[in-house]
């Protein structure tokens, strides 16, 4: 299941606060775009494209021998199952994304003064801890729906599986009855 | 040798796409969704003559079509709001199935009869005095023939299963063997994402084609918007529906209008009630959408040396009900749930190097999930479903208080002990950051952990109530005929109407309380 829905308007209200007392120079900062779509995009634009597939990144973290997020193109599969859902649904979780990357999320959150897509991985995965434990429930809530979203579209990936002891669907014995 | 069952057509089932224009059509009855409650009635009522007609919002599915075993395909499918439905917070994530079958086309086929503690506590604290097993007992009967209901043989259990039953026994803790809905089944393990074999007795293989073969008419696709009152707003004369494109799930335009003399609601524990609210009906006491319940769970995963491969066999053939009675406290009960791995990574706490090394052990991780038996504490009011964004989309509120907090952290205790004497080399919990268990002492850490949304995952795949069935109008939706307390020919005939949770899986429950209720509906003059 791909992610969660319902949330951030008090985020964002708390975001636009802290622009306008003083940090807006922070929250003009842009997106670095490492991440680049293989096909047209439904619904992100591309900086949030790059966006959630930095998140994924982190999320997921890869090692070994197994595929990376970016080869497994999760942010695609993510573009593509967002499109299945409401326009609202859709609106939130793409607001979510820019609030999340925002420099201003990294400070107010003690975890940098970059935008997430610009962070070393270290203060990237500090910012997920931050959102993880915050004691602002709707910060929780926003790190659940792009954790589950980032995980569901890896490890349904059939190409994440070997990776996790799974031999995937076993093979079904030919033939019909009635 | 078993072989594979063909796809059983629904007779007089059209899809979405097939609706080419707005339809206007009528009935003697129409029932809103074709879950277990909806279908059975539909096959009780067509087989008593009556014209009927049903909506379903999901779409109409085969195992040839689309059956794959795969969770990427599964999830967006054939679970509500493409496998994303939860609370409003995320607290609690909710899995509910989508489409012609409701839950039955992924539900992992436990069947219990109601417990006659629940039924007691019906008859006691919400006036539905004829709650009775002597009167469901004899659908009861025929439904357990019909989906040939029998009880697994302990050869089935599968290794995360056996955790349960064998880590129990050593701790003098009683569990019991489960009965299953199947027909030759081949236990791929693959329930919840339809069955790939057709050996689940689902209602798309069961009383859905019964409906169609006594005329009953079944339309896939179609979502229900509202119901239409007459002028005095004392009976409902018509459902507009309107029609969704299978390929987007988004609306073609087009509408189904279905004029009828009687209407039955079944679209399940949260549509049901956000129906009724959208339609503004009658509802003087504040009634609908209240006393949700969803038997919420908590886990424990479990660490062995050896595989487990939570993934293959009968996903569930084992649980506990040794807990269920706890005397001021809220009781629960044990079962195991498959994992595969979108599922497993969901569930997981964690990111990052943590959640990574977790899912590489997935071939030999057990879990054990505890179900609340909510809505049994005098002060436990359960959850609310309500409207918000001018009724175009649900907010679903459950607040978790220190009774579940309690319930829980016992429940995952006990799942501990079990696992630890089943032989787990340690158990964690769903904790954000989880507690490592691999001994008795290590069980107290659990009592120190924060408690709150998205501290400890917490699931749900039971819903019931919002609108409840009860004798008093100030108190419930539906009286204990399931009939609406304001509208003499309106009917909601699925979980909704449960005035608590049930204390053990839901479909059977609702397969024989419906059909008791129908036959009275059939009986019943309007």
């Amino acid at each position: 299941m791909e992610t969660r829905r319902g949330f951030l308007r008090k985020g964002l209200i708390g975001g636009a606060l802290l622009a306008f007392g003083g940090g807006a120079f922070l929250a003009l900062r842009r997106t670095l775009r490492a991440a680049k779509p293989r096909n047209p995009l439904l619904v992100l634009s591309e900086s949030e494209y790059a966006i959630f597939a930095a998140i994924a990144a982190r999320v997921v973290a890869v090692d070994g021998d197994a595929p990376s997020t970016d080869a497994v193109d999760v942010a695609g599969r993510a573009d593509a199952a967002m499109a299945q859902w409401p326009d609202s649904v859709q609106a939130e979780f793409r607001r979510l994304l820019r609030l999340f990357e925002n420099a201003l999320t990294g400070a107010a959150t003690r975890t940098g003064y970059e935008t997430f897509t610009a962070s070393p991985a270290r203060m990237q995965d500090a910012r997920l801890a931050a959102w993880a434990g915050s004691r602002v429930a709707i910060f929780r809530s926003g790190y659940q729906a792009m954790k589950r979203l980032a995980c569901a579209c890896y490890y349904a990936a059939p190409e994440s599986w070997p990776a996790t002891g799974y031999p995937g669907p076993p093979e079904l014995p030919f033939g019909e009855i009635e | 040798m078993k072989l594979l069952a063909a796809d059983r057509p629904i007779a007089n089932l059209m899809r979405g796409r097939e609706i080419g224009s707005n339809l206007a059509l009528s009935a003697d009855v129409c029932v809103v969704g074709s879950g277990p409650g909806g279908a059975i009635a539909a096959a009780r009522l067509a087989s008593s003559g009556a014209r009927v007609i049903l909506l379903e919002e999901g779409g109409s599915f085969t195992r040839k079509a689309d059956f794959h075993m795969q969770e990427a395909e599964a999830y967006p499918k054939l679970y509500q709001d493409h496998g994303n439905r939860a609370t409003d917070d995320l607290g609690i994530t909710i899995l509910q199935g989508r489409g012609v079958g409701g839950g039955t086309l992924v539900n992992w086929t436990t069947c219990f009869r109601t417990p006659e503690a629940t039924l007691a506590r019906w008859r006691e604290r919400h006036g539905l005095a004829d709650f009775t097993a002597e009167r469901f007992g004899p659908h009861w009967d025929e439904v357990e023939s019909r989906l040939n209901i029998r009880q697994v043989d302990v050869s089935e259990v599968n290794d995360n299963n056996a955790v349960l039953l064998e880590g129990a026994k050593k701790l003098g803790i009683e569990t019991e063997l489960l009965r299953r809905n199947v027909l030759s089944c081949l236990h791929t393990g693959y329930c919840g994402m339809g069955c790939p074999t057709n050996a689940k007795r689902g209602m798309a293989l069961t009383y859905l084609p019964d409906a169609a073969g006594k005329g009953a008419r079944v339309y896939a696709d179609c979502r229900a918007v509202r119901l239409v009152l007459d002028a005095r707003r004392e009976r409902v004369t018509a459902v507009e529906a309107e029609v969704l494109d299978p390929a987007t799930d988004r609306p073609t335009g087009r509408r189904v209008t279905v004029s009828a003399a009687r209407f039955v609601v079944a679209g399940g524990a949260i549509n049901s009630p956000a129906l009724l609210l959208r339609s503004g009906l009658p509802d003087p006491h504040g009634r609908v959408g209240k006393r949700t319940y969803l038997h919420p769970v908590v886990a424990t995963i479990a660490l062995f040396d050896r595989r487990i491969d939570p993934y293959y066999g009968a996903p569930q053939s084992v649980a506990s009900h040794a807990f269920i009675e706890r005397p001021g406290r809220t009781g629960f009960f044990l079962e195991v749930p498959p994992l595969h791995p979108m599922l497993a990574s969901l569930a997981l706490p964690g990111f990052g190097a943590a959640h990574r090394d977790g899912m590489k052990l997935l071939s030999k991780t057990n879990a054990i999930i505890a179900l609340l038996r909510d809505g049994f504490l005098p002060d436990d009011e359960g959850g609310t479903v309500s409207l918000r964004e001018g009724g175009t989309r649900l907010s679903i509120r459950y607040p978790l208080g220190e009774t579940h907090a309690e319930a829980m952290r016992e429940a995952m205790k006990v799942s501990a002990r079990i696992q630890l004497a089943a032989g787990a080399r340690e158990v964690r919990t769903l904790h954000k950051d989880p507690v490592v268990i691999r001994g008795e002492r290590d069980l107290r850490f659990i009592d120190e952990r924060p408690f709150g949304p998205n501290l400890l995952g917490v699931f749900t795949a039971h819903q019931m109530g919002g609108c409840a069935a009860g004798a008093d109008p100030k108190a419930s939706v539906v009286d204990g005929n399931l009939r609406h307390h304001h509208l003499a020919n309106l009917w909601v005939f699925d979980g909704s109407v449960f005035p608590t949770s049930l204390g053990v899986n839901p479909q059977l429950s609702i397969l024989g309380i419906v059909a008791a209720s129908a036959e009275r509906m059939i009986a019943a003059k309007t």
